[in-house]
């Protein structure tokens, strides 16, 4: 384009003749659509119904399970916009890009609108009379133990409906699966704190230390943090927190980092032993444990220099309180809880529990708070089917297809359940195998109570409410369908509820006095409580023990080098994308990747030193090879991440779904193989290893980086200067 | 050579291409014969001179009732766009008057209303997207403001709707003829008016020229900024 003879003035020439075209063949028409377009009138209006003028309506973001509170901007009876309320503690009015992509999710062309039913490759359009009655009829005879259901998280009203539903048919298989979750970090906070999630105060920190914690992206409440980030960037008192980041992949919060470690895979928990060990103020059975992890040792294993150690050690003794995060890429290894425990403990160690780290709240509502994900209970699951003990198999929030590792052959053994029923947005691959699947209201169509799993000030249950009329008549919110089949089962107790809306208003007015509605009449209180859209709750703080065990504390010897498949394979989380439940939403597809900008498509990080090894450079295709199988994606040449380790994004790579979703990028789940974390039995995302090799073709790589990019075109704009480089004690 | 060759093909081309699709792309003419929009043919013709017609002393049948356009239209006070009244409104008042209900109009009307179906009018005034008109604006200006009667201003962009059966697009409503109106100097002191000097001219209206005879009201432009409808 840029040098096909063309220039600005030619340009413009062709631009004003094409102008002067369509004046001329009498496109000047102002009234456009005079007579033909129909404008259709409200039926009956309130009256702050006008057209033009945008009404707002506060419900909950339902694109991840942080909980933020949103207002939609609702217009002609049509949702707009959706930005954060700014009442609710978590998000404070913000929201962020995934959440923004909600709407997305609502105008969707590829949703599903009629339940389906498999007719041999076909789903056939059948009702939801005729959709109750088959699953009536394929329950007839199954016992309890033979039925499964499998969902992503749940909380609230649903949780206790879902509970009951669950009871009458005398099953206790759910199980709770999410892809991306912290499971493990849970189990370790919950030894060392005695709760799976304390209060993180970023905000109070004056140093953080993040073993691979994407707080900023995706981990946990990524827009709760990054407002308590944006505190601790200003200072606890004027000055400005430093953060510090050990990952082998660099996240979108170790772009942000003052100082960003490359740890080699799997080392997090001896670093932070020997940074205990460093600090030397550690007594007892703790130093005990961490002498032997000398700075040398250490840096060896690790790949951290000495220098670097002693920086971060001497930031931590000069600054306190700090805070020291245990993430994803801490805990995705066989040994994550020791990890985890061994960053845990350099917390107890450095005095920060009880100061940055608190006491969470409790929801007064125990039936409410939220079934947690894992990925352990997808592993149950599966071993269940493909024991082939289930006849009748329910699944919805999650999409087990697409995100089981390749090694767990999830797809066949899903095909050994007798009847597959999955609720479903899209068709996407779980729903494709399903034998019946049934079309869900969006989430801004729907009812629903959230209690979040990660609570800020005081508890709080949030309100998920319709923002305008559904778009299509044929479809169900969960609530309802769930309802649906309980009243097969107790149709006497739930009659006198016609659907889930009245169960769940009746349920909130029930306890109106606890929910601080005491003394407001019931009509008051019901329509005060949607229009805020959360109910704040006193919540009474739960107890933080703060002791980490040190007897159970192993570290494993470092892994081997692998000789086949020499490097490590690291999922990586986006911030847009998650676990690829959203990828059909196009906002989210073409939002370049904060790191790489790349948009559309999947790639393989590879670091540069190894890239030159291997002779890749940036475009090349290559096969990215475990035990499991093999992906083709084109090669990103990245600095941020560790030499031994390549990354590909998880979330694309989607065969099915929709428009936007299918086709674009590969799946790194398919290639994973099945370690599992040897003390909770969840799945070591990170322990996958492969091996690479060029295929001979290379793309344009299509990204927003352009030519300037990192390198600036040798202008040095912004210069760059080794960490190692850098005088701590001036920095600080 | 080749450079020169190359870009009239180009235009020529794109010449063909553009008009090409224009003339395909069947627009209803800028004006009809008579210089107005075109004739809509709308699912219940609505009898505006009925509606808000001068009453006829001597037949209360016949004539119009002279209901103010803003009693039906409320919007157009409240908003950017004048919207359709709701169906609820037609009925607040049909629904007691039993004289007609056995009109053709008025089952018809009655039927929407039972089936709780809106009325796909047509549009017979529409604006490019480019172009934000804004009446709420317009209606302030001069009917609040200036305290015009309500019929002359709607009147100055949609002629004289009393006289109407179907509402038709009487004026061009193009930039040339929004900006001839524009341009005219408008009394920016009249009952009720704005102060002057001290900024508050109305809305965006260009800074007043002051006349030497104090005796006159100041005078300003409407607005010309280009922003105030290309948004
Ligand atoms: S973090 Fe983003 S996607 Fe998750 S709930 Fe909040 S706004 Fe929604």
């Amino acid at each position: 384009m840029i040098d096909s003879g063309i220039d600005r003035r030619d340009f413009l020439k062709v631009l004003g003749w094409s102008g002067a075209a369509v004046a001329l063949s009498g496109c000047g028409n102002t009234s456009i659509e005079d007579g033909k377009e129909t404008v259709v009138s409200y039926v009956e209006a309130n009256d702050y119904m006008v057209p033009g003028i945008g009404v707002y309506f506060n419900s909950t973001c339902a694109q991840c399970d942080a909980g933020c509170s949103i207002n939609g901007r609702i217009r002609e009876g049509r949702v707009l916009k959706l930005e954060g309320n700014p009442d609710s503690a978590i998000n404070k009015g913000k929201l962020c890009g995934l959440g923004q992509a909600g709407v997305q999710h609502h105008y969707n062309p590829d949703r599903v609108r009629e339940p389906l039913l498999r007719k041999g490759n076909k789903g056939e359009a059948i009702s939801w009379d005729k959709a109750y009655a088959l699953i009536a009829e394929k329950m007839a005879g199954v016992q309890g133990d033979e039925i499964a259901l499998l969902s992503g998280g749940v909380s609230g009203h649903l949780k206790v409906l879902l509970g009951n539903y669950l009871d009458s048919l005398n099953t206790k298989n759910h199980f709770v699966y999410e892809a991306v979750a912290p499971g493990v970090v849970r189990a370790a906070n919950q030894k060392a704190y005695g709760v799976e999630m304390p209060r993180y105060r970023l905000d109070k920190a004056k140093v953080i230390l993040s073993f691979g914690a994407d707080f900023l992206g995706a981990w946990v409440s990524p827009v709760h943090f990054s407002q308590q980030y944006a505190q601790f960037r200003k200072g606890v008192d004027g000055q400005r927190g430093v953060l510090v980041q050990v990952e082998s992949k660099m996240t979108l919060t170790g772009a942000n980092a003052d100082r960003w470690l490359a740890v080699k895979p799997g080392t997090e928990g001896v670093l932070a032993l020997g940074i205990i060990n460093a600090l030397g103020t550690a007594a007892g059975e703790v130093a005990d444990l961490v002498k032997e992890y000398s700075l040398v040792r250490v840096s060896r294993e690790t790949g951290v220099s000495v220098s670097q150690i002693e920086k971060v050690t001497a930031l931590l003794k000069m600054r306190s309180p700090s805070l020291v995060l245990a993430g994803s890429a801490a805990e995705g290894y066989a040994h994550g809880s020791q990890n985890a425990a061994a960053i845990n403990l350099l917390n107890q160690v450095l005095g920060n529990v009880g100061k940055t780290i608190e006491a969470p709240v409790s929801v007064p509502f125990p039936q409410m708070v939220p079934s947690k994900g894992n990925t352990a209970a997808l592993k149950k699951f599966n071993d269940g089917l493909s024991a082939g003990k289930y006849k009748v198999v329910f699944s919805f929030g999650a999409n087990p297809v697409f995100t089981a590792p390749g090694a767990f052959k999830f797809k066949d053994n899903f095909a050994k359940a007798g009847f597959k029923v999955a609720f479903a947005h899209y068709l996407d691959e779980t729903a494709l195998q399903a034998d019946l699947v049934l079309p869900l209201d969006s989430a801004l169509e729907d009812w629903g109570t959230q209690v979040p799993e990660y609570l800020t000030e005081g508890a709080q249950i949030n309100i998920q409410q319709p923002l305008m009329e559904k778009l299509h008549a044929n479809t169900r919110g969960v609530g309802d369908i769930v309802l649906a089949l309980l009243k097969q089962k107790k149709s006497e107790e739930y009659k006198s509820y016609e659907d889930y809306y009245a169960y769940l208003r009746s349920a909130l007015l029930q306890n109106k006095g606890a929910l601080g509605g005491g003394g407001a009449d019931d009509d008051t209180f019901w329509t005060d409580t949607l229009s805020r859209g959360i109910v704040k709750l006193a919540g009474s703080a739960v107890g933080l023990t703060g002791h980490q065990n040190v007897a159970g504390l192993k570290l494993p010897a470092v892994a081997e080098e692998n000789e086949h498949y020499p490097l490590y394979l690291i999922p990586g989380v986006t911030a847009s994308l998650r676990d690829g439940r959203h990828t059909n939403q196009p906002w989210l597809q073409e939002s370049p990747d904060p790191l790489t900008t790349i948009v559309w498509d999947s790639w393989v990080e590879i670091h540069p030193k190894k890239a030159t090894e291997l002779g890749i450079v940036e475009g090349d295709i290559v096969e990215v090879t475990s035990r499991t199988g093999s992906v083709k994606a084109q090669v990103y040449i990245f600095p941020g991440i560790h030499p031994e380790a390549v990354s590909i994004p998880v979330g694309r790579g989607h065969d099915a779904m929709g428009r936007y979703a299918k086709g674009y990028g590969v799946n790194p789940f398919q290639i994973m193989d099945a370690v599992f974390e040897v003390e909770t039995g969840e799945l070591a995302m990170h322990e996958t290893r492969v091996k690479i090799h060029k295929t001979g073709q290379r793309v344009l790589v299509v990204k927003d980086e352009g030519a300037a990019g990192a390198l600036q075109m040798g202008r040095k704009i912004a210069s760059r200067v080794s960490t190692d480089q850098i005088d701590l004690s001036k920095e600080v | 050579m080749y450079r020169y060759l190359r870009l009239p093909i180009l235009l020529v081309g794109l010449f063909l291409a553009v008009s090409a699709y224009a003339a395909n792309n069947s627009q209803p003419a800028l004006t009809t014969e008579d210089g107005l929009g075109p004739q809509v043919q709308q699912p219940i013709e609505f009898p505006h001179n009925r509606h808000a017609g001068l009453h006829d002393a001597s037949d209360p049948n016949k004539g119009g009732m002279e209901i103010n356009c803003q009693y039906c239209h409320t919007y157009a006070r409240r908003s950017a766009v004048a919207g359709i009244p709701p169906l609820q409104k037609c009925m607040g008042c049909h629904n007691s008057i039993d004289s007609v209900k056995d009109r053709p109009r008025i089952k018809e009307l009655f039927k929407y209303w039972e089936a709780k179906k809106p009325i796909p009018w047509k549009k017979v005034h529409d604006l490019p997207d480019f172009v934000r008109f804004n009446h709420e604006r317009h209606v302030k200006r001069f009917v609040e403001q200036q305290n015009r009667p309500v019929q002359e201003a709607c009147g100055y962009c949609h002629g004289d709707v009393k006289e109407m059966t179907v509402a038709r697009r009487q004026k061009p409503l193009a930039m040339g003829w929004c900006a001839s109106c524009h341009e005219k100097d408008h009394p920016v002191t009249a009952e009720g008016g704005t102060p002057v000097d001290g900024q508050a001219y109305w809305y965006s209206f260009q800074k007043p020229v002051k006349t030497s005879d104090s005796a006159l009201a100041p005078k300003a432009k409407g607005p010309n900024d280009c922003w105030q409808c290309h948004k």
